[in-house]
């Protein structure tokens, strides 16, 4: 079923809305997947990957993928942030107001408020949920799953997709602020997943994301499938001590020899920072440790003391006793 | 550090090289004390919003004022005076909220303790130095793009007991204390207030410009300020301030945008508006119609009122200090 949840007018032009697609099955009570993207009105990845699984769960609906059952509900909202895809940016220049951090947002309140306060009614009975992001502007990010508290449920979630790394959320004043925050308070499973860079599509990031989704459908029992289950990838759950951030002490435009995703060995040369100016090179980035290149600076034009990339240690000691 | 026969050290706190060459630097001006423990410290923060022009503008006052007193009457420095008058140099410089190289609110970045970006790094070296330097804080702000706001301080309730008196002494027509909320956790005021560093936030006028009779108001609050708190030793007459309309969030009334349209007020900010007194119209301009008639709820004293016309439903429109609590 496809619903318009909230429809806010404007003074020129179309209302802004926030649109549900959503799928019944036999077994919904108490079984719901909650998928959103569009947070950010640039990320696109997951704007695509919602796109692939409305094609899908119409397809399996229908009967036309009679590999798989519908059991319990699932429920995708695929742009939340529309101003801000409209303008193609991360944020709606109207308020400048970043997005995910308008929760749970007001029923009574401004445009952004009103949006994030359906979103959180809409989807705080969920059973379990899943947000798609990309890397923040500037940064590319491999494919890696964020998290919160990897407890049994959520890792059971986690493991499902097929992915090799998982991060631990790292504490933030406003992560209270956020709809992944809230999630977590109203405590159901729920995790990010992190794939791309902002305003570009990967199709074939996209097309692995989508495999994952679905096999976490199954895992959750929203789905129900005839094939045999595949062995998926270990995943590996980095802590917080387990991230280095290699860090810029010049300013230039930024050379990536390497591509993010890749196991690096502590040496590993990363790429170098040449001068705008003058084209020579004024210092070279390699790896501290040997770890998962999980986050990699795209935007080549850099200042002093930003993030160049983020290693996450790939020591046995850095990883979680579980 | 640089010190000059201005009177004035300029110290720079962080700073990071700019690609197209020169650096971002984040600058704090110092009057010394002629004491060795100066009476009290008090610092004046500006500029986090970069379309916030109000307070940077204050800082200017100050500055300029502060120097001719070093100048002329130095034994005047009892305390300390710390003036941060452009700490979101970049967004200031493009007139904007947000630090634009990477869009993001740099008083929303406050006590990030792991965030590796920029603004967090700027804001991490802010508040280390503020808790340093400082007794006392003043962090002033202009309202938004939406809004202009009357001279306010804004205060979080759980602090009320040391800012109010404080407040008191800023010559503001309004103190607001209001609730704690999540979003006020990554600002530069509740940081340092956490910290039991008192600081005041000021809102006032509107952003991108500069309302000259508000700024010497507050501006002569911050003199006031300065005096009453011991950091200045002046032998002139104190002179009289506003008593401020103290008021809880009770006292307040939103008037909030029932339709999407332009929003055409007709009232004055600082007014004393009765209820049922027109406070503007909402039109569709496409169509030639008025949406809406709004008024006011209450009698009161109008403090917030919309300067952007165009609105959506629940937009905010004015803000009225109740003369009663509802
Ligand atoms: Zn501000």
């Amino acid at each position: 079923m496809k619903e318009t949840l909230l429809s806010i007018p404007t003074p020129f032009g179309d209302a802004i809305t926030l649109c549900k697609n959503s799928w019944e099955g036999s077994k919904s009570k108490g079984n719901v997947l909650s998928i959103v993207s569009g947070l950010h009105g640039d990320q696109v990845n997951g704007i695509y990957i919602s796109s692939l699984l409305t094609r899908f769960m119409d397809r399996v609906a229908s009967g036309q993928e009679p590999d798989y059952k519908l059991k319990g509900r699932v429920q995708i909202f695929p742009i939340v942030n529309v101003p801000a895809a409209q303008s193609g940016s991360p944020l709606w220049s109207f308020d400048d107001l970043d997005f995910d951090l308008a929760f749970p947002g007001n029923d009574k309140g401004e445009a952004a408020e009103r949006i994030a306060r359906a979103l959180f009614t809409h989807t705080s009975d969920s059973t379990h949920g899943v947000i798609l992001k990309t890397a923040d502007p500037l940064y590319e990010d491999a494919v890696h799953i964020q998290l919160a508290d990897p407890d049994r449920p959520i890792r059971k979630m986690a493991e499902s997709l097929g992915f090799a790394v998982a991060r631990k959320l790292s504490d933030s004043t406003t992560f209270k602020l956020s709809l992944f925050g809230h999630w977590r308070e109203n405590d159901f499973p729920c995790l990010m997943i992190s794939a791309g860079k902002p305003k570009a599509l990967d199709r074939a990031l996209c097309d692995s994301i989508f495999t994952g989704l679905v096999n976490l459908m199954v895992q959750t029992g929203v789905l129900t499938t005839s094939k045999t289950k595949k062995e998926v990838e270990k995943l590996q759950v980095y802590p917080l001590n387990a991230e280095h951030a290699v860090m810029s002490s010049h300013a230039g435009l930024f050379l990536a020899e390497v591509e993010v995703g890749g196991f690096l060995q502590k040496g590993q040369k990363l790429g170098e920072m040449i001068s705008i100016a003058t084209g020579e090179t004024l210092e070279e980035y390699s790896a501290s440790v040997d770890g998962y290149l999980v986050s990699l600076r795209h935007y080549p034009v850099m200042f002093e003391k930003e993030m160049i990339a983020t290693v996450l240690s790939d020591k046995k000691k850095g990883f979680w006793p579980f | 550090m640089q010190g000059g026969e201005s009177g004035l050290k300029t110290h720079k706190i962080i700073s990071s090289e700019n690609p197209l060459g020169g650096a971002i630097e984040l600058i704090r001006q110092t009057f010394t004390s002629v004491r060795d423990k100066p009476v009290k410290r008090i610092s004046f923060v500006a500029g986090l919003h970069g379309d916030e022009l109000e307070g940077v503008y204050l800082c200017h006052l100050l500055i300029a004022t502060l120097r001719q007193l070093k100048a002329t009457r130095p034994q005047a420095f009892q305390g300390e005076v710390h003036v941060y008058p452009a700490v979101n140099p970049e967004a200031l410089g493009s007139g904007t909220r947000l630090w634009p190289f990477f869009s993001m609110d740099m008083n929303r970045k406050m006590g990030e303790k792991t965030d590796p970006s920029l603004p967090a790094e700027f804001a991490r070296s802010l508040v280390e130095d503020l808790q340093i330097s400082s007794d006392i804080v003043v962090d002033f702000h202009a309202s938004n793009l939406h809004l202009k706001e009357l001279p306010q301080i804004r205060i979080i309730e759980e602090f009320d007991k040391k800012l109010i008196p404080l407040a008191a002494l800023c010559n503001m027509n309004v103190v607001w204390v209001h609730p704690s909320a999540p979003v006020f956790e990554s600002t530069l005021g509740y940081n340092l207030n956490r910290k039991k560093i008192p600081t005041l936030v000021v809102e006032t006028g509107i952003c991108l410009r500069i309302h000259q009779e508000y700024c010497e108001q507050i501006f002569q609050g911050m003199i006031h300020l300065l005096r009453q708190t011991g950091v200045l030793d002046l032998v002139d007459p104190l002179p009289k301030i506003k008593q401020p309309l103290l008021i809880h969030p009770k006292q307040v009334a939103l008037v909030q945008a029932g339709h999407a349209g332009l929003f055409i007020g007709n009232a004055a900010l600082g007014a004393h508006v009765q209820k049922g007194e027109t406070l503007g119209t909402i039109v569709d301009a496409l169509k030639g119609e008025v949406l809406e008639t709004v008024t006011f709820p209450a009698d009161g004293v109008l403090f917030t009122l919309r300067e952007q016309p165009v609105t959506y439903q629940g937009a905010p429109l004015a803000r009225i200090a109740l003369k009663e609590i509802r």
